[in-house]
């Protein structure tokens, strides 16, 4: 006899199956199509454009899970199992399909792989259930939320498996084939039904499991297994061009086709939550709960309860996007959020509006005049460009920060002295020199961020500035990221951090430096690193000072911890709890042994500041920027 | 319930370096930016949610010049529904009287059933349009409102008094109430709300439209004559710090300690 399986063996009412199937289907199609036309209504500017990269990413990180293993193997494993234990078993039964409808190769020795090869996806997948059990209800990992959701979709698929073994044993005890070791589950399990009862249970047990299986499909759509579909699109979005919709052409709070997909393909996996800065000082807000809220407000319709206040915690600092396995922007789409509460203006916390009014009357969000902005350059004899004719001058963006906190004027004045030192020409817009914009725009006060922006730009353009360079690594992402979203012509500007100057300038002019025997330690800001990815330029800086050795903390480079002052919360003291994110980063720093605390930026160089003083570590660490560090071994 | 709202736009003064100009009557306001005045700011809060709850229009007067438009768009933009500018010309130098005088031929033309004023103003402070308001208008009037409440065609107005305590207080409308900082937490007025309310067209009324003749108001007109503006004078404790950061914050550190500022 050649090996084969018999479709339908013993079971009876074949159309009804075939009504089931359409129908689950059409259940599945239903929901696909409602979970499209949501992404499709919204913003959009071009047309989503083709790339290879992409379906690489989809490949390499989607489907041999490759950034979900990163970080967590535990997880990821387990993950892989399921997915793959899944996918086979999907295959396969498409397979069946194809050799049933249209052409039949499923025998013999054909066959008999085929089998084995179903046999041990479902054993692949019945292990991935079992670690996903133990996981959640045994170890009970802590970043996971268990809902009732997950226990459900669980139990499913595990009854979905068994039932399938157990299918597989009754058949193989009632029919006895030769070949029944192929299925070696199954064969085991044989003994378990004599053949008369394998035969009355068949099909009971046949039924059960096609009615869980087909409806497992039609729910994939109203639960969160929908991230088969929406991860992968997630994961193949995230390099298309980004836009920036003018904020008179859209709603506050309206999201883009891009920001829906990817609160869509949120899996609830809680990896943000781990890294999120804020939420493990033990502030009350985590980016999953922001985004799974409203995942189920927007495609469930559920109302969310969220305290309004909650979005106001978040820093932006990215953390949470660096470990998300499918790319979820919890920061962007919190944007979004604020850009809502600034519209409706009822819920904005205090501190911000006054600190936006600064900013909209005096473009700064410090102190409420222009006139003091470039206070800080007095007797340094620094160019001002708006009133001199010379062209091609390095234009030295201050900023708000920078030109106007006592403390982080240090950076503006020790980076002029070494840009002196060098002989580079450069000048400021001096008071002139307006916000960059980052700060209403993290807190999304759109309509503002435009003006500022367009103040920038239009100097810019008028001073003929080919290249920039910033204080802090805010104003770096802002222009260099946003701004070419809001005029094009912009793109021939090249827009530079300071450490980036800093390391040209030791490579090519042949800085000679005192020898400092100190034990440092360097802070990656986050719009620096993980917004900017630069990370090496202040590091070789450091490392070139003869005699410094660079110790480096805990969290560094990508998986650097947040200061706490970026995305608003410098400006927002009342949402501060007993521990604060800067305290927390300079404990940090303190274990390394370093003497010195570098950093590049002037919000975490005023918030590390602050931290050693009310840590009352004045005789431990000391807090510098790179500039000043930098100037300190000059020999002069 | 429909609310008429009176404010105006003063200088904002926080952290500026004042200076005051050579007759020694105004400050020179030439580097200052213009805002809302603050007690206003809480009472155009107060009219709006007083709008959402019992319906109704919101009327928002000014009396100033051109560039005080701004305040009034800010107003719409917080959910008034229509401006009137009165404009400053024969005003300038008014007493509270001459102000007060403007506002009431425009307000006694229209219906209304509440008049909300801020208190007093930042920078001339005298806290008596809205009080003088109310007289020639022969209608009741509180003052120093924390909180007001609309009962059975009535309202209770809750006034802020010394030492925390706070009294109630019962008025027929229509009615006018000087509002208190701090009553509500005023609304955020984003960029795009002032720009959704740019093209709305503001009423504009003169001196010669209101009936008023140039002896009632202005200079002129004014019972009261402001002589002279100056700062305070240094006072005898004062001390100013000398040195670096540092030797500042250690310096005053010490006096603190020393004064028994510290236990």
């Amino acid at each position: 006899m050649i090996p084969q399986r018999e479709i339908f063996w013993h079971i009876s009412y074949k159309g009804l199956f075939y009504l089931l199937a359409f129908m689950s289907i059409s259940v599945f199609f239903y929901g696909l199509v409602r979970h499209i036309s949501v992404w499709r209504a919204g913003l959009r500017k071009q047309k989503i454009i083709f790339l290879w990269g992409a379906v690489k990413r989809v490949f390499l990180e989607g489907i041999l899970a490759g950034r979900i293993l990163r970080g967590d193997l535990n997880a990821g494993i387990m993950h892989l199992f399921i997915f793959w234990g899944f996918f086979l078993l999907f295959l396969g039964t498409l397979v069946l399909a194809f050799d049933h409808w249209i052409f039949h190769f499923l025998f013999g020795t054909c066959y008999l792989l085929f089998s084995l090869c179903l046999e041990i996806a479902g054993l692949i997948l019945a292990v991935g259930l079992i670690w996903a059990f133990v996981r959640r209800y045994v170890k009970k990992v802590k970043r996971l939320e268990n809902k009732k959701e997950d226990l459900l979709l669980l139990l499913w698929l595990a009854i979905i498996v068994v039932t399938g073994f157990l299918l597989e044993g009754m058949r193989i005890s009632a029919q006895s084939p030769s070949w029944g070791i192929f299925s070696f589950l199954g064969f085991f399990l044989r003994d378990l039904f004599p053949k008369h009862v394998a035969l009355d249970m068949y099909p009971f047990f046949w039924w059960l499991h096609a009615l869980l299986s087909l409806s497992f499909v039609a729910a994939i759509p109203f639960t969160k297994m929908f991230h088969v579909i929406a991860s992968p699109i997630s994961i193949y979005i995230k390099d298309q061009p980004a836009f920036i919709i003018p904020a008179e052409q859209k709603q506050a709070g309206q999201f883009s086709y891009k920001e829906l997909i990817q609160i869509d393909a949120c899996t609830k996996c809680g990896r943000c939550v781990e890294m999120c800065p804020s939420t493990s000082v033990g502030e009350p807000f985590a980016p999953r709960d922001v985004i799974s809220a409203l995942r189920n407000q927007i495609y469930f319709r559920k109302d969310i309860n969220l305290p309004s206040k909650l979005i106001w915690y978040c820093t932006t600092c990215g953390a949470c996007l660096e470990v998300c396995p499918v790319y979820v922007p919890p920061f962007e789409i919190i944007r979004e959020l604020r850009s809502k509460q600034i519209e409706d203006g009822t819920e904005v916390p205090a501190l911000m509006i006054q600190t936006l009014e600064r900013l909209y009357k005096y473009n700064n969000p410090w102190v409420s005049t222009k006139k003091k902005r470039a206070d800080w350059a007095k007797g340094l004899d620094i160019v001002d460009i708006t009133k001199q004719d010379e062209k091609e001058l390095l234009c030295y963006f201050v900023g708000c920060t920078t030109s106007y906190d006592i403390r982080a004027q240090e950076i503006a004045k020790s980076f002029s002295k070494i840009l002196k030192y060098c002989d580079v020409k450069f000048g400021i817009f001096g008071k002139k020199e307006p916000c960059c914009g980052d700060i209403a725009r993290r807190v999304g006060e759109d309509g503002l961020f435009e003006e500022q922006a367009d103040l920038c730009l239009d100097l810019f353009q008028e001073y003929g500035i080919k290249e920039v360079v910033v204080s802090s690594p805010h104003c770096l992402y802002t222009m260099k990221n946003e701004y070419p979203c809001l005029r094009e012509e912009i793109q021939n500007i090249s827009f530079f951090h300071y450490s980036q100057i800093l390391e040209k300038l030791i490579k090519e002019k042949n800085l000679v430096f005192k020898k400092l025997n100190m034990r440092v330690t360097y802070h990656d800001p986050c719009y620096l690193g993980r917004h900017n990815k630069i990370f090496d330029a202040p590091r070789n800086v450091i490392k070139a000072i003869p005699g410094v050795k660079l110790v480096e903390m805990e969290h560094f480079r990508e998986n650097s911890l947040c200061c706490g002052g970026g995305g608003g919360r410098m400006w927002q003291e009342e949402l501060d709890i007993e521990v604060r994110m800067s305290e927390r980063r300079i404990m940090e720093a303190c274990d390394t042994g370093a003497e010195v605390l570098i950093t590049c930026c002037p919000l975490c160089l005023i918030m590390l500041e602050d931290a050693r003083k009310s840590k009352e570590l004045e005789n431990t660490i000391k807090v510098m920027d790179l500039n000043e560090f930098v100037l300190m071994a000059l020999k002069t | 319930m429909d609310i008429i709202l009176c404010i105006k736009q003063v200088p904002d003064v926080t952290e500026a370096d004042l200076k005051i100009d050579r007759e020694e009557k105004s400050i020179i306001r030439d580097d200052l930016e213009m805002v809302i005045n603050e007690w206003d700011n809480y009472a155009v809060e107060e009219a709006v949610r007083l709008k959402e709850k019992h319906g109704g229009k919101i009327t928002v007067i000014t009396l100033g010049d051109e560039e005080s438009e701004d305040v009034l768009r800010r107003a719409l933009a917080m959910g008034a529904d229509q401006a009137i500018r009165i404009d400053e010309e024969g005003f300038e130098n008014s007493d509270p009287r001459g102000i007060a005088l403007g506002l009431y031929h425009i307000i006694k033309e229209l219906d209304f059933d509440l008049i909300l004023t801020g208190a007093q103003s930042s920078d001339i402070g005298w806290g008596q349009v809205g009080v003088r308001l109310a007289e020639m208008l022969n209608i009741p009037y509180a003052t120093l409102a924390m909180g007001i409440e609309v009962v059975d065609g009535k309202i209770i107005v809750k006034r802020e008094l010394e030492s925390n305590t706070f009294e109630k207080v019962e008025l027929d409308l229509p009615a006018l109430v000087t509002v208190q900082t701090g009553i509500n937490e005023p609304r955020y007025v984003s960029i795009m709300g002032i720009r959704r309310v740019r093209k709305l067209k503001i009423e504009e009324k003169d001196i010669d439209e209101l009936g008023i003749s140039e002896d009632e108001v202005g200079e002129k007109g004014s019972i009261i004559e402001s002589i002279r503006l100056m700062f305070p004078p240094e006072g005898e404790g004062a001390e100013i710090l000398q040195g670096s950061l540092d030797e500042i914050c250690e310096k005053l550190a010490q006096i603190i300690r020393e004064k028994g500022g510290l236990y």
